[in-house]
């Protein structure tokens, strides 16, 4: 698929350095466009829609808060643990800016576990980015079908 | 003919051509020699141009906080520059408050010196050194909290209870840069050869995770301090000390050096909170302080007890055991302190359960980091 200038721009600020130390890519060297051309496949193979795990991801992140720092179960299967470290990061697409506010999300009868953030939340949610694989917060779209959803 | 450039080759450009610019800026622009003037010309330093106010202070062995290495997305490089340094960048903005604007606080590491400048920075910065240490023994506390003791090889660190290092993350494996992050010193003032520290393993965090997995005892680490407004106050008011986790660090350094310089008497309560058994630590050491300090109480509460685990404290969200406590038995006709060590979360929780119970926002103490 065709890079766009604003794809392009979004590439090179997804490099490690740029943002952050070790960028948004992991492992992957290919186009971002055609990343999120796979992960939507991907997406649609687990059977989840963007908004509704986006949602989800936010419904996790708001009700572990309540831990104040500390791991807090939530609906008896979940155990959530939010950090909060000071701080913001740009979208690499360059649309706004987010905390680096930071939940593990753990399966409590299976030990797995989703850890995301307020970025990687935006990310999934208004760009179709799930990050590279072999990146520290990739979303990978299997686990989040085990981990997330009844 | 058509090209086609491979998205690896495409980065690599852009690598070479970022390369180039920063060449052609410094052969180019090139600022030559500049003054920068600190504190109203308390001390005055000609240096290079071209390099940002962070690292130039850096390279003057004036270390101003810094928690992203410089990339503007920490925010704890704040700094007032009270010279012409060009309208705020886009980075900055985020991290100013109204007040911030107005006293033209900018963030160090973003700002570029390109002629004379002037700046303001708080005294004590002039007192941070960069120590050289080696790791003297690695404990773990809890199953994700590590009690890390740094030996500073024969130098000194003089510091007040409660105050914090940043420590220095090597590069390593994909992280190309060394970074760094801020920890509150659980060592006491009177251990001056040492720093101890406790580092909770933090979900995806770079620092926490090299901590937990790559470090070992014998190796070499940088610390940058102490840094930090985080300390009790200088008289005999009544406090009231809120943490959970690696929060447990500066109350350690507070509690213990009162016992070490004598402040027996004042009235001090420390609530910490953690989930469940598994994620408390130091019961032993604080219930020994209790004995030998008579008006200490300290209260730890479970969050989720687990059942068929025995607990004889108490139980509840930290804030809500505050909440008891405060109403029922510290009381609200007396003058009171609040001191903090936890997320901004907790600290905005634990500020409205103060206010609340009467306790004016003015005593209630906590770092920003
Ligand atoms: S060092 Fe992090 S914002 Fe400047
Ligand atoms: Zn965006």
């Amino acid at each position: 698929m065709k890079m766009t200038p604003a794809m392009t721009m979004a590439q090179e600020n997804m490099q490690p350095g740029v943002i952050t130390e070790e960028g948004f890519l992991g492992d992957e060297t290919i186009p971002v466009v055609d990343m999120i051309a796979r992960d939507e496949g991907e997406m649609r193979d687990a059977g989840l829609s963007f908004v509704d795990t986006a949602k989800r991801l936010a419904y996790f992140m708001e009700e572990g808060q309540k831990g104040l720092g500390e791991p807090v179960t939530i609906d008896d299967k979940w155990l959530i643990r939010v950090v909060d470290p000071r701080g913001q990061l740009p979208c690499p697409f360059k649309d706004g800016f987010f905390h680096k506010m930071t939940a593990q999300i753990t399966r409590k009868e299976t030990n797995e576990s989703v850890v995301v953030t307020d970025l990687s939340i935006h990310l999934l949610r208004e760009h179709h980015f799930i990050e590279g694989k072999g990146s520290r917060f990739r979303l990978e779209p299997q686990v989040m079908k085990r981990v997330l959803f009844d | 003919m058509m090209i086609i450039i491979a998205p690896g080759a495409v980065a690599l450009i852009a690598a070479i051509l970022a390369a180039a610019i920063s060449i052609v800026d410094k052969v180019v622009n090139n600022y030559g020699e500049v003054e920068l003037d600190i504190n109203d010309g308390k001390k005055k330093i000609k240096l290079d141009g071209g390099e940002s106010l962070l690292s130039s202070l850096a390279g003057q062995e004036i270390f101003v906080p810094s928690a992203c290495g410089g990339r503007g997305t920490c925010g704890a490089c704040k700094c007032q520059v009270t010279s012409d340094v060009g309208p705020y960048l886009p980075t900055e903005t985020p991290f100013m408050t109204k007040e911030n604007l107005a006293d033209n606080i900018r963030l160090a590491c973003q700002v570029k010196i390109k002629s004379d400048i002037s700046i303001k920075i708080p005294d004590e910065l002039f007192n941070i050194k960069k120590y050289d240490s080696i790791v003297k023994s690695i404990v773990d506390v809890t199953h994700d909290i590590k009690e890390v003791t740094f030996d500073l090889q024969g130098e000194e660190i003089n510091f007040e209870a409660g105050k914090y290092v940043q420590l220095v993350v090597p590069p390593h494996g994909k992280i190309k840069g060394s970074t760094q992050r801020a920890y509150s010193m659980a060592s006491k003032p009177g251990e001056k050869d040492i720093v101890r520290l406790l580092i909770r393993l933090v979900p995806g965090g770079i620092a926490t995770t090299w901590v937990h997995t790559e470090l070992k005892e014998g190796d070499r680490v940088e610390l940058v301090g102490p840094f930090g407004d985080f300390f009790r106050t200088p008289t005999d008011t009544t406090m009231v000390c809120v943490a959970g986790g690696s929060g447990m660090a500066p109350f350690m350094s507070i509690l213990f050096d009162m016992l070490d310089t004598g402040e027996l008497d004042r009235e001090v309560w420390y609530f910490f909170g953690a989930r469940t058994v598994k994620d408390m630590f130091y019961l032993d050491e604080l219930r020994e302080l209790e004995k030998k300090m008579p008006n200490f109480h300290f209260v730890p509460a479970l969050s989720e007890p687990e059942e068929g685990t025995p607990w004889d404290g108490a139980t509840g969200l930290i804030t809500d055991v505050l909440d008891k406590y405060l109403k029922e038995e510290i009381g609200t006709d007396k003058k009171r302190e609040g001191y903090l060590c936890g997320s901004p979360g907790m600290i905005n929780a634990c500020n409205n359960v103060f206010t609340a119970n009467k306790v004016s926002l003015d005593d209630i103490f906590y770092d920003k980091f």
